[in-house]
């Protein structure tokens, strides 16, 4: 496993986490194991930190949690996008999108 | 921000089961991690080990989800807030002195403020208050002057009946009325309102109904309406008093109905007890009522715009109607230049949404420079807290290393330091509070006079708490935030080393405090120049030689239009009451006349003269006083040459004056006025007759005393042109003057009992017309003297400190045998420096900023050299005072006690 990974930029772990969940409610277990498939395992994420980052959007009140049952049968925490998350969702995807744009711009032309 | 506040505080209150919860979605997420490595094959402990360095450390994880939730910021508030708390009671004095003084601070702007407030920015307690307009007359002549508000009953009728863009129009006139029926005066006070008054400001009845404009007619009858405090005050609330009269100047209204409670009238600093239909004026004139006068100005006159019509286009269409409006209301008797002049005003609107007030012409300029006072003071008292808070710091230096090595973040240590101050200040503001309240009534009290009660609304608002809230804050954060800054910025090793590095270095932590006590000095030194300006003003106003001598002098009032004696034997009448109040034992002479020195009145018309180069213009208005014979003598206002009137001195005879010497002097400079004639401007239609004068009296202040003399002629009130059925008798009296008011009384009393009589003394006179210099000199020297005693208490504290801190370096210079004398010295010149940098500071700021009271000074500049010098050697004194004591507490140490300090 020669390849290397990436840290994530500040910031980005939000964005992440939402877009995990615009698909359905997940407990953070699933969010993690579904973050490092998707990013083929590129994006360093430290597990811990996905747990401070959940709590302070479930602040936010872009989030929001239930107890619920798991797939082997046991309680989790399960987390939902509310409807102020998902509008942030789409705030903040644009905003990633015209800042990758822009620095991409730079990084070829410059 | 809410649901954020509620999450925080859920997560505070629930903190327990949160903790759980966070626990066991840690713990699910960990064992579901050991599951996946364990189907890779893993050992149990290879899982166990891998999932752990996977995702990071628990507890540490625990407090960052802590941060997240909120939960610490709330936590540790209160834990800030409780040990602030035990800080501050650990110091009680300390502590006390501080909120004290905040209070004071703090009250005394907040007094000041609310009084701000409601002269000046509270909107009237009525419906849209922001549509309401005055309307008001602007002269072409003088377009710079303001816009003139009074209007005579022709015109405000001529405007009300020609215009479409004000869907409510209405007029008010303030007026005194007499509730007694002869004997005392019962005053209370009245307002003409015109038909839609209630209506258009949207007040309803409290009891019965209000007036309307089927009341407002010409010969309408006698009703009344009651303002709800009136109701309460005279009537005790009494549904009965609604059908029942009420008598005004001897006429009785009925009363039908009180006005709605928390409205006073639309002139902030009144309030109205009785309002009445603008036709009832007829009831008290007669036949030549002002009704129809067109040189009889006393109406207000405002209205509520109509929707849609702004306020470019109401100024517009009030232009346009103007020149119709005034062409139906012009004076007849009016000379043509006049005339012309009357036809070329325009109405123009100005908006009332905030009153409108005397006061605010006659106060504006005093409360601010009040404000800036009380903002003094309590920068003053924040200066003191923070060389409090400074030094306290300084001796918590080592608990507060402690806490750093301890792994406490500065940021941390800070915000505790600053909520200390918070709560100081916030301790501060609620004392404040009460002061601001007993001290604004206090206020309103104090510039209330006899003759004019002033009324304020002084409940308070949201702009008045939101005012005290702010200042507060902003409070505790100044004084608190230097100390903490710099008490946190410790050197670990330093501290940790022992107590002679932290005195080594405290030795030059004192330079802040330094700082502080020097702008203290600075600011209580501008304070004590202002104090003492005004104090001056005062003292140069109450001893000016005003040309009468105010003491021991009754004014007394009479009316006979009121007590309804027929004109033709008012004379007559006068006279008999002036004999008999003359004989009256404990009178030393008794003289009536139609004006008294400085009382708010004035009679003033243009003298012609024969002589070459005639004063022209404003030099030729002279001011005008008739009197019997012994008025002069009673008010002692001397005789410098001729005679004075007599007897001889009747309707009939040659007209004749006693004129002053400024009136000789400007009209007749060649020194030769005795003898001479002069006549007075007349009415349209009317002869002047030729005055000659008899004799000439010394110059006496006519409206106030701080005008320059005017020009004066005093005439025998026989002579008087036009009956005057109000007159005023003066009685020079052998003892206290209110004594003798139950004699007057009943001496009144054997002529007529109908007569209603008002009572004053010359000198209350006099000292009303100084409401505005003697409040501005006893607040500016209470506050003052207040900033004085705040720096002393600094300067002490801060010294106390020093000393205290160098103890062992004063033990150790005496051991080696410097004598106590340098000891002093060493500390003295800590104070001189402090003093000196302070005064020089402080006399360049007071320079600067004194030119703004100009206008509120009399007799002597800004720049008074003798008030300044005055200001300085007093602060000097005191604070050479506050800094010997603990320099002589230095001197007495004892070298072998300090030594074994430590």
């Amino acid at each position: 496993m020669a390849q290397r990974r990436i840290e994530l930029p500040q910031g980005t772990l939000d964005l992440l986490i939402l877009r995990t969940l615009a698909l359905e409610p997940q407990h953070g277990w699933a969010i993690s194991e579904r973050m490092q498939q998707i990013s083929s395992d590129v994006l360093l994420v430290q597990q811990g930190s996905l747990y401070p980052a959940l709590h302070r959007l479930e602040r936010r009140g872009w989030i929001k949690a239930k107890w619920g049952t798991s797939e082997n049968n046991r309680r989790a925490k399960y987390y939902q996008l509310t409807k102020t998350g998902r509008k942030q969702l789409e705030l903040e995807k644009d905003s990633w999108h015209k800042l990758t744009a822009a620095i991409a711009q730079i990084l070829e032309t410059a | 921000m809410f649901s954020d506040l509620f999450y925080r505080l859920r997560a505070f209150l629930r903190r327990e089961a949160m903790e759980s919860e966070a626990d066991a979605e840690l713990r699910f997420h960990f064992e579901r991690q050991v599951e996946k490595h364990l189907k890779t094959g893993m050992t149990r402990e290879e899982a166990v080990r891998r999932a752990r360095i996977e995702f990071g450390g628990h507890e540490q994880l625990k407090e960052e989800i802590r941060d997240a939730r909120g939960v610490n910021l709330v936590e540790t508030l209160f834990q800030d807030i409780r040990y602030g708390l035990r800080i501050l009671a650990r110091t009680p004095v300390i502590s006390c002195v501080a909120v004290l003084s905040l209070a004071l601070g703090i009250g005394a702007n907040t007094a000041i403020f609310s009084l701000i407030d409601t002269v000046m920015l509270r909107m009237l307690p009525v419906q849209k208050p922001e549509e309401l307009t005055q309307v008001r007359m602007r002269d072409p002549r003088s377009p710079n002057e303001e816009p003139e508000g009074t209007f005579t009953n022709p015109l405000w009728e001529a405007l009300r009946d020609r215009q479409d863009f004000y869907s409510g129009i209405f007029a008010w006139s303030w007026a005194q009325f007499d509730l007694s029926q002869g004997g005392a005066v019962h005053d209370a006070k009245g307002m003409f309102t015109s038909g839609d008054y209630f209506s258009t400001l949207g007040i309803r009845p409290a009891a019965g109904r209000l007036l309307t404009a089927d009341d407002d007619k010409r010969g309408c009858p006698a009703v009344a309406v009651l303002s709800y405090g009136f109701w309460q005050e005279h009537f005790g609330g009494a549904p009965s008093a609604v059908g029942g009269t009420l008598s005004l100047d001897n006429h009785t209204f009925g009363v039908i109905g009180v006005s709605a409670p928390g409205f006073f009238g639309l002139d902030v600093g009144n309030k109205f007890d009785v309002a009445i239909p603008v036709c009832a004026a007829q009831i008290f004139d007669g036949p030549r009522t002002r009704l129809d006068r067109r040189s009889w100005w006393w109406l207000n006159v405002a209205g509520r715009t109509k929707p849609g019509v702004g306020a470019e286009e109401l100024k517009t269409r009030l232009g346009v109607v103007s020149p119709q409006i005034f062409a139906a209301a012009l004076p007849a008797d009016w000379e043509a230049k006049d005339q012309q002049g009357f036809l070329r005003r325009t109405f123009e609107p100005s908006p009332v949404a905030t009153g409108t007030s005397y006061l605010r012409k006659q106060f504006r300029q005093p409360l601010h420079v009040l404000m800036g006072v009380v903002g003094l003071v309590l920068l003053i008292a924040c200066a003191n807290i923070a060389s409090l808070m400074l030094a306290r710091a300084s001796a918590r230096h080592r608990e507060i290393a402690v806490r750093k090595a301890l792994g406490a973040s500065r940021a941390r240590l800070i915000r505790q330091l600053l909520t200390e101050c918070v709560l100081l200040s916030t301790a501060g503001a609620l004392l404040g509070f009460f002061f601001a309240r007993w001290g604004s009534s206090l206020l309103v009290r104090y510039i209330s006079t006899g003759d004019n009660k002033v009324f304020l609304d002084l409940s308070f608002d949201w702009r008045v708490l939101s005012f005290t809230a702010g200042i507060a804050v902003f409070t505790g954060l100044l004084f608190g935030v230097l100390p903490a800054f710099r008490s946190t910025r410790v050197s670990l090793t330093s501290a940790m080393k022992g107590s002679q590095a932290v005195d080594a270095e405290s030795r030059t932590k004192f330079r802040p405090g330094k700082w502080i006590v020097a702008s203290q000095v600075a600011l209580s030194l501008v304070l004590l120049v202002a104090s003492g300006l005004f104090l001056r003003s005062l003292v140069k106003l109450v001893t000016l030689d005003v040309g009468f001598d105010r003491n021991n002098v009754l004014i007394v009032r009479a009316n006979l239009h009121n007590a309804k004696v027929p004109p033709e034997q008012q004379p007559a009448m006068f006279d008999e009451i002036e004999s008999r109040l003359h004989a009256l034992p404990g009178v030393v002479s008794a003289s009536r006349s139609v004006m008294t020195p400085v009382s708010n009145y004035i009679w003033n018309n243009f003298l012609d003269v024969d002589t070459p180069n005639a004063p022209t213009g404003d030099a030729a208005l002279a001011f005008f006083n008739f009197i019997s014979p012994r008025y002069l003598e009673t008010v002692r206002t001397p005789l410098l040459a001729g005679r004075n009137f007599n007897d001889g001195d009747s309707k009939t005879a040659q007209r004749v004056a006693v004129v002053n010497e400024t009136l000789a002097r400007r009209f007749f400079p060649n020194g030769d006025a005795l003898g001479k004639y002069f006549r007075v401007h007349p009415d349209p239609g009317k002869p002047a007759l030729p005055i000659q004068i008899v004799g000439l009296a010394k110059d006496a202040k006519y409206a106030s005393l701080r005008e320059e003399a005017h020009a004066t002629a005093y005439f025998p009130i026989a002579q008087m042109p036009e009956d005057a059925e109000e007159q005023v008798f003066e009685l020079r009296t052998s003892a206290r003057p209110s004594a003798l008011i139950s004699s007057v009384q009943e001496a009144v009393a054997g002529v007529s009992k109908a007569v209603p009589l008002e009572f004053h003394t010359l000198a209350e006179q006099v000292d009303d017309s100084l409401v505005q210099e003697r409040l501005l000199a006893t607040l500016s020297t209470f506050f003052g003297g207040l900033a004085l005693v705040l720096a002393m208490i600094g300067l002490y504290g801060a010294l106390s400190y020093l000393v205290s801190q160098r103890q062992p370096e004063f033990g150790i210079r005496m051991a080696l045998g410097a004598p106590r004398g340098s000891i002093l010295r060493l500390v003295m010149r800590d104070v001189a420096v402090v003093l000196a940098g302070g005064l020089a500071a402080g006399t360049c700021l007071a320079m600067a900023t004194v030119g703004v009271l100009q206008k509120m000074l009399f007799g002597l500049a800004p720049h008074d050299t003798f008030t300044f010098v005055a200001a300085t050697s007093v602060l000097a004194a005191v604070a050479i005072l506050a800094g010997y004591l603990p320099a002589r507490r230095a001197m007495r140490i004892d070298p072998m006690a300090a030594l074994r300090y430590e």
